[in-house]
Order: C-alpha cells, then sequence, then structure tokens
C-alpha cells in the first residue's frame, strides 16, 4: 500500500474531516473485537449480572489472567500447536507441488499438456465444500479419520498455487532459460538455481495466502476429525468455554490469543499478502 | 576457434519458412555480421547455430563436425542476447561464472574458475562490480556482464543478437569499438546479428544480407556497398537510402543514356551490355547527386533537413522524388529552388527490372 | 526478429524428449494423485452414490442398491433441498452487495495522502486475517440470545430462521467488508496517476470523477470480488454452526455436511452435486453478465 509523495496532502477543515471519517469507520470494524476484549477479562457472572442495568461496554471485574490460564490450557496449546503443525505441512506440500508443477507447466514439453491443465483447471469447481461429503467417506475408507495424513494429504496440492507460480516462471525471459541452456544447466538446476529464486516474491505471497487457508479452514477439521486431541484451534474454539458458565470469558480470550499469529502475520507481511490476494483481481 | 557452415540449411516452424536454404560459410576467426530487417530469419539463423532452435533441413557445421543434432550445451558456443539474459539474483562474479559450473561433467577447479572469472573481468574492466548484482549496474556495465559470460568459457565461436540495441547512441558508438577491439585480441570468430547497417558497416570483416530467409549478398562491407547485388540490397544498405529511378536506354549523342521521366541520365560503358530500347532500373546513392548548373535532372527543392555535419535535400519532380547527400561548408539551396542534378557516371548502379540483380 | 522467442522448439535427441517428459511426470505426479483422489474421484463418488444406496450393513452381503435417477430429482425437488437453497440465496443476497459496498467506501476513505494511514488501513484489512470461527465467537457477544448486547435487537434474533440469517449476514458482511477493502484498495492504488490527473483536467467533478474514470478502471477487481464472494456465500457453514445454538436457518452446506445425521449418504450426494451446479451456474452466469461492463486494461 505505496503512497504517492508527487500528490499534496488534505490540509486544515479538509484534514480533519477524513480523519473524523476514518475514526468513525475503524470503530465500527473494531467494536465486535472490543466488546470481545471487554468480555474475555470481565469475570463471567459479575459481567452477566452487570448486564442486567448496564450496557455491557465496560469490563466488570476485570480479571486479566484469564489470558495464562488459556496459555496454560492443554486443549488450547494442543489445539494451536495441532493447527501449526497441520498448516507446516500443508504450506510446505502445497508450495513444492505447486513449484514442481508450475515448473512441468511452463519449461518441460511432455504428452497431454493441455488435458493435464485442464485437469488443474476443473479442479477450481471442486472445492472442498462440494466434494466434502464423498472425501469424508473416502478417508474413512481408507482409516484416516481422526489421523493427521487425513488432516493435510487433500490439500497438499492447490491449483490457485500452480497458477500464481506458472505466471512468475512465464515472466522469466525466455533469453534467460536460452543462456542456461547454452551453458549447459539441467532442469533441476535451473528450477532451483534460476526459477525459483527469481520467483521468490511470488512464492512468498503464496507461501503468505496457503497459511492463512491453511490456519482457517473449519469445515474439514471439523468433520475429517472428532477426537478432541485432534480438533485444529479453529473446531476447538467452538466448545472452548462453553462447559461451565463461570468459563465464558475464557472462550473469549482463547478466540482472541488465536487470531494473534496471523494479526501479526498481517502487519508484518502486509504488502506480500495484498498482492498474494489481489493475484486474481489484477488478471481479470 | 572454428568455422560455421550453413549448407542449404532451411528452417521452417509450421507452414511458415523463416530460413530458405541458407549457403553460408563464415570463416574461423571472421567477425561475421548477419544483417536484414525484422523478421527476415538472420535471428533465426543464429539460434540454430546456438543449437536454440533445430535446423529443419541441410546441414549445419560447426568446424569440420555437423552439429544438426547435438544439444545447445555441447556446442562450445557463447553467446550474448539481445537483454544481455543475466541472473538477475546473482552477482555479477556468479553471473560470469555461471557456464564453467552449470555443469558437473565440466565444472572446473575453483582456483581456475576463479582465475578465469578474473582474467575476463579483466579484459572487460569490471573487477571492481563482481560483488554487484545486475540491477545495480547501468546498461553498459551489463553488457559488459553478458560479454564477460560469453568470453569466460574459451569457446570456438561466440554470437551475439542485436546486443547494442539497448544502449544510448554515445554508448553504441564506444561499444562498437571496443567489440571490433575484442575481435581482435581474443582471435575467435564471431557471428553478430544486427538490423543496423551501421554496426555492420563498421565492425564486420564480412557482412551477410539476407531479407525472407534467404541470403541475399555476403562480402566486406565496402563490397555490400559499393556493388550491391541486387536491388534489396542496394535499397537496405545506406542512409538516406539510394534513389532508385525507372528508365529506357538509348544512344544519345555521348554514348548510351538512360531516359527516365526527369531527364536524361549518361551512362558509362559498364551499360554496353544492354542494347537501346532495354528497361532499366537505376540507382542512385544521395552522396552521388551532385547540383550542377550542366546536370540533366530539372528539380525542385521541396525539403532541406540539416544534420550539422550534412545536409539532405529533397528534390521533386512530378510524382520522382531524390534524395542528395551535401556537405554543410557547400552553399544551402532553398525550399522551392529550382535546381539541376547531375549524376556521378562512374557510380551509377544498374539492376534488371523484371529481376532485380545488378547489371554488370 | 522472428516470433519463435516463446517456443521452445530446441534440439533435442528423442532420448532428452523423452527425458522430459519423465521429469513431467515426476514434477506432476505428487498434484495429479492428490487431484484425483480427492476432486475428481469424489465428484465420481457423488454421482455413484446419487444412484446407488450403499450397502453398510456388514451382516447382509450384498451389493448397493440402484436408487435411480428419480433419487436425483425427487431429491433436488425436495422440501429441505429447496429450503436450504433459499437461505443460501437470502444469506448470499444480503451478504454480498452490502460486504461490497462497505469495502469499497473504506477502500476509497483509506486512498488517501494523510499521517497515520497507515494504521487505518491496516485496521480495515484486520478482518481479512480472522477465520470464520474466530469471527463468529466475536460477534457471539453481541448475536448471543441470552446475553449478547444486541438481545433485544428483534430482528437480529438468532432464534428465529429469517431473523438469523440476517444475524450471521452482519458477520460475513463484516469480513467481506475487510477482503474487499484490500483488494479495492490496491487497485484504485494501480490506476495510473496520468489518468486521474487527466480526468480533473478533463473538468469532471469528484463524484463524476469516481463513477465514470474510477469504477472502469477497478471493475476487473470488483468482477473478481463479486464470483468470490457469491461462491463463499453459497459455500458458507462455520458462521451457521457456531453462531447458532438452535440451528434454525440451515444452509445447503449444512445439509451437506449433516452435522445432525439427518439425511441419508445418497440425499447428501444430490445436495451436493446441486451445490456443485448452482456453483458453476452462479460463475458462468456473472461472467455472462458482468464481463461485457467490465474494462480489462493492460
Amino acid at each position: 500500500m505505496g503512497t504517492d509523495r508527487h500528490s499534496e496532502q488534505p490540509r486544515g477543515i479538509k484534514a480533519v474531516g477524513w480523519y473524523s471519517v476514518l475514526i468513525t469507520l475503524s470503530a465500527i470494524i473494531l467494536f465486535p473485537i472490543y466488546t470481545t476484549i471487554v468480555r474475555s477479562i470481565s469475570s463471567a457472572i459479575p459481567y452477566i449480572n452487570s448486564l442486567k442495568d448496564g450496557s455491557g461496554l465496560v469490563p466488570v471485574a476485570v480479571d486479566y489472567g484469564v489470558f495464562g490460564r488459556v496459555l496454560q490450557n492443554d486443549r488450547f496449546v494442543n489445539a494451536m500447536l495441532l493447527s501449526a503443525a497441520i498448516s507446516l505441512i500443508i504450506v510446505t506440500g502445497q508450495v513444492l507441488t505447486s513449484t514442481l508443477a508450475a515448473y512441468a507447466f511452463v519449461f518441460l514439453e511432455f504428452p497431454f499438456k493441455k488435458l493435464a491443465f485442464a485437469v488443474l483447471v476443473g479442479t477450481l469447481l471442486l472445492p472442498i465444500e462440494v466434494t466434502i461429503m464423498a472425501n469424508i467417506e473416502t478417508i474413512r475408507d481408507i482409516a484416516w479419520l481422526n489421523s493427521i495424513q487425513g488432516l493435510t494429504v487433500p490439500f497438499l496440492a492447490s491449483a490457485f498455487g500452480i497458477f500464481l507460480i506458472r505466471q512468475a516462471f512465464l515472466g522469466i525471459p525466455s533469453e534467460l532459460r536460452d543462456a542456461a541452456d547454452l551453458e549447459g544447466y539441467s532442469h533441476l538446476r535451473f528450477l532451483f538455481r534460476v526459477a525459483v529464486p527469481i520467483s521468490k516474491p511470488i512464492i512468498g505471497s503464496f507461501v503468505l495466502i496457503s497459511f492463512l487457508g491453511a490456519w482457517n479452514q473449519y469445515l474439514w477439521p471439523r468433520f475429517a476429525a472428532d477426537k478432541e486431541s485432534l480438533q485444529t484451534i479453529q473446531v476447538a474454539l467452538r466448545n472452548l468455554g462453553k462447559s461451565e458458565i463461570t468459563d465464558l470469558n475464557f472462550g473469549y480470550a482463547a478466540a482472541l490469543l488465536s487470531a494473534v499469529p496471523l494479526l501479526i502475520i498481517l502487519i508484518a507481511f502486509q504488502r506480500q499478502l495484498v498482492r498474494g490476494l489481489t493475484a486474481g483481481a489484477v488478471k481479470g | 576457434m572454428s568455422s560455421v557452415s550453413f549448407e542449404n540449411v532451411s528452417k521452417r516452424f509450421g507452414d511458415t519458412t523463416a530460413v530458405d536454404g541458407l549457403n553460408l560459410k563464415i570463416e574461423n576467426g571472421e567477425f561475421m555480421v548477419l544483417l536484414g530487417p525484422s523478421g527476415c530469419g538472420k535471428t533465426t539463423a543464429l539460434r540454430m547455430i546456438a543449437g536454440l532452435e533445430s535446423v529443419s533441413d541441410g546441414t549445419l557445421r560447426i568446424g569440420d563436425q555437423i552439429v544438426n543434432d547435438v544439444p545447445a550445451s555441447d556446442r562450445d558456443i557463447a553467446m550474448v542476447f539481445q537483454s544481455y539474459a543475466l541472473y538477475p539474483h546473482m552477482t555479477v562474479r556468479k553471473n560470469i561464472e555461471s557456464p564453467l559450473v552449470a555443469r558437473r561433467s565440466t565444472r572446473l577447479p575453483p582456483p581456475e574458475r576463479d582465475q578465469r572469472v578474473a582474467e575476463a573481468a579483466g579484459i572487460l574492466g569490471l573487477t571492481e562490480y563482481l560483488d554487484r548484482k545486475p540491477g545495480a549496474l547501468s546498461g553498459g556495465q551489463r553488457q559488459r556482464v553478458a560479454l564477460a559470460r560469453a568470453i569466460v568459457r574459451r569457446p570456438e565461436v561466440f554470437l551475439m543478437d542485436e546486443p547494442l540495441s539497448n544502449l544510448d547512441a554515445k554508448l553504441r558508438t564506444q561499444t562498437r569499438a571496443e567489440l571490433v577491439q575484442l575481435h581482435e585480441t581474443l582471435g575467435s570468430t564471431f557471428v553478430y546479428v544486427t538490423h543496423d547497417q551501421v554496426e555492420a558497416m563498421t565492425m564486420a570483416t564480412r557482412v551477410a544480407v539476407i531479407a525472407n530467409g534467404a541470403l541475399q549478398q555476403s562480402g566486406t562491407p565496402e563490397e555490400v556497398y559499393d556493388k550491391p547485388a541486387n536491388l534489396f540490397v542496394a535499397t537496405f544498405m545506406g542512409s538516406p537510402p539510394m534513389n532508385v529511378l525507372h528508365g529506357q536506354i538509348a544512344t544519345g549523342t555521348s554514348g548510351l543514356e538512360a531516359q527516365c521521366s526527369v531527364g536524361t541520365i549518361p551512362l558509362n560503358s559498364a551499360a554496353s551490355a544492354l542494347g537501346a530500347g532495354a528497361q532499366v532500373t537505376i540507382g542512385l546513392r544521395p552522396e552521388d547527386l551532385i547540383i550542377d548548373p550542366d546536370g540533366h535532372l530539372q528539380m525542385e527543392v521541396s525539403l532541406v533537413e540539416h544534420l550539422g555535419h550534412e545536409r539532405h535535400l529533397h528534390c521533386s519532380a512530378g510524382t520522382t522524388n531524390v534524395v542528395l547527400r551535401q556537405s554543410s561548408s557547400e552553399p544551402s539551396a532553398a525550399v522551392g529552388d529550382r535546381v539541376s542534378v547531375r549524376a556521378d557516371s562512374n557510380r551509377i548502379h544498374l539492376f534488371d527490372p523484371d529481376t532485380g540483380n545488378r547489371i554488370q | 526478429m522472428t516470433t519463435t522467442k516463446n517456443r521452445r522448439d530446441t534440439v533435442a535427441s528423442s532420448r532428452k524428449r523423452w527425458n522430459e517428459s519423465g521429469l513431467a511426470l515426476l514434477f506432476l505426479g505428487p498434484t495429479m494423485a492428490v487431484f484425483a483422489l480427492f476432486s475428481y474421484y469424489p465428484l465420481y463418488r457423488l454421482v455413484y452414490f446419487s444412484l446407488y444406496r450403499p450397502n453398510r450393513n456388514s451382516f447382509i452381503e450384498g451389493a448397493d442398491e440402484w436408487i435411480g435417477f428419480s433419487n436425483i430429482w425427487d431429491n433436488l425437488a425436495s422440501e429441505t433441498f429447496t429450503a436450504a437453497l433459499w437461505v443460501s440465496a437470502k444469506f448470499t443476497l444480503m451478504t454480498v452487495p452490502l460486504g461490497l459496498t462497505a469495502g469499497i467506501c473504506l477502500a476509497v476513505a483509506a486512498d488517501r495522502h494523510l499521517r497515520g494511514i497507515k494504521i487505518f488501513q491496516t485496521i480495515f484489512s484486520s478482518t481479512v486475517a480472522t477465520s470464520v470461527a474466530v469471527a463468529s465467537v466475536v460477534f457471539t457477544t453481541l448475536l448471543q440470545p441470552e446475553n449478547g448486547l444486541w438481545r433485544d435487537v428483534d430482528w437480529l434474533s438468532l432464534n428465529k430462521s429469517a431473523s438469523a440469517i440476517r444475524a450471521i449476514s452482519v458477520v460475513a458482511v463484516w469480513q467481506n467488508a475487510g477482503l474487499t477493502f484490500v483488494i479495492v484498495l490496491a487497485a484504485l492504488q494501480a490506476v495510473p496517476q496520468e489518468i486521474k490527473e487527466a480526468a480533473r483536467l478533463d473538468g469532471y467533478g469528484t463524484v463524476r470523477n469516481f463513477f465514470s474514470v474510477t469504477v472502469p478502471m477497478i471493475s476487473p477487481a470488483l468482477m473478481f470480488l463479486a464470483v468470490v464472494l457469491v461462491v463463499n456465500a453459497l459455500q458458507a457453514y462455520a458462521q451457521f454452526e457456531i453462531l447458532q445454538p438452535v440451528k434454525t436457518a440451515q444452509p445447503l452446506l449444512y445439509k451437506i455436511a449433516d452435522p445432525d445425521g439427518a439425511s441419508t449418504i445418497s440425499t447428501r450426494a444430490v445436495f451436493s452435486l446441486g451445490l456443485f451446479g448452482v456453483t458453476i451456474l452462479v460463475s458462468l452466469l456473472q461472467f455472462n453478465l458482468l464481463e461485457k461492463r467490465v474494462h480489462y486494461g493492460n
């Protein structure tokens, strides 16, 4: 999100006006987050009692210890670690398979290339939402329910990733490939010494998008595993804090803490993330 | 070092023929320039030498070896590309070193590698830039890196595909001289593709003019300029291009002459092979037309272009237009002036109007 | 130059070609295996389950029972399917236009040069990093029927199907606005400065300038968003499950995933094909309708 130094900044009344608009909009966007923070740091029973005659917008019987309890809670920690492990496997897998497949489509000649590409495009019409019911049957048949492989293997390939990295590879000048041909580069050497290093920015964007998708997914882990030890954080959030009414603030604190890794990524890698998110939109 | 020879070589892409029965022998140690307009097939010819395009028909030799089926990397060729094709993520050192380490089978031991890189960098004045990346270099420096990467291989043949086209005019002039010098230093065979006749004239030991996938003429730059083999070569070489008039041979009071719509041009004995009444195409270089009160062509000045060191006079009569080249020291004519123009009878080129071939 | 720059017609012996095919197989193998097993095989199974009732009884030997094409038509015409489709359609119609509009407003507001604008841009895009599950939990503070802050707002009550769809839509609009913001802002900033200046010199006013210059320039991004948001809305699940104590509003995917075990495999397979069909139909329709109005610049 670059700024253009050439244009002038609004000043005076105009600037004040825009700041008021931006602050109002921020308040609206952040309002539910704010109420969640209020609930997470308010002790459950006193807060619910205060709702009868209060607005509910200020914390009651503040207890910051809730965040510590969440971080020491086995179920929360386990779910976070599981989500991290699964996301790591999926991201690594998707980057590897997408890079190799993209390379094949751009730099290799092989029979049925067009057919293979059509197969790839076709998967865009078959998202997990459409196939979930049959896929659950499949992993039940091969006894992958409640297993790490059941949670990851269906996501080890990504058509989006292939398209994105393929686009980057197509941008490599053909003269560079010719030069490498003359020098005697093998395909593997060209892939790892030239194509991948040159495409690092795009691959980086894809890593972020892929991680975002893997970490945030709900539907598949919800049905591919029902054992508590194999619930990802997104699935676990549904039940955390529901066991007892006194735990009400616990669930909200857990939800907030579970979003922290992504918030850090959003702030640290905003530019790369935007590039990945807009990749489809820019192509049109 | 090696010669390169095309023996009846053709290249087809589907229905289009890019190179059509090319016969050309590039001698060992020559600086051969393949010259022609865009799409004439010169780059395809070069890429066939490199092994980047297959040969559809005919025989391609490097030295004595037929290389039709030899992969690019086994041909002992180095190429400088139009865009330089430097690896943007590697330092200058890694770029230059690249051909020496690309293949495990031919990889040199590190000390020798370093020495070769240092030598190539030294020749091209790149020593202080070795640890920079191409993005931090100017266009001219990048071009030198591409050259260094080529010479570090000590190849049989150097191929260059319009390597100067991305440089500004001043740098281009300077690099032309340096390339000639590099050719002398290395003594290897250079094959150089360009559409720029100035590059061809200034650097080549021999020029091959190519059009429509076929060789039009090969020879020294002087031969190609002074004795163009056909109308294409005649009008392609030279700027402003050669003036072309159509006429009929007649026998005048002082010998043979050509009657054109704008006047009569006296010819010398070279035209005697043609009988009176024959149709002929006459080529006149702008510098061979002189304003002279005794001139035979009566024309009106329609445009004067001042280039500083010289002047181009566009003259017309009826539908015929010719361009004269004058030194700036000569008195100038003004637009609208009526002038008499004389052609230097020893420097008139005659072509067969049907075939376009030169008439000796 | 010849037009052969992009052709890979290199000199290659047949051995080298064979090697490339082998390498391609190696490179594409993992991807194709995953797609075959988890994208295309399930499609086959959905068709199969739609036509056959699998024999799950391990005590009785027997083949799967043919139930015929009527199973497909009957289920697609059933009250269960049409009701779920209606829920999904309403949800889509509420969340996409509102989310798009909200996101565009955010983008226009934040596309200016002010000190600290980065902070506002980060806030506006923060919902992109929030998962649907987290967003749903966050909104329970407002929507929960017993002690949510909006428990007395009747038209957002989660206890009745119609108002529950509205309530859940609020969450989706909140999230859609973030995604729209990110993409529209990027598109706005990609509009060349010269075009904005040219429009100003031509004397367009601010509003006219926005609709006759800016909107056409960012139309590919809007088109992309429209498709993505509609498809996402048709495939919504988590919000409906997490927010509703009692699942009064059940969209298409709820019937397909069927956490309550209410339907048979064959019924759910038909519903899945139904979702597949609806998704394709909507995508095609949007492309046909919108493409004529979209300006694709280079």
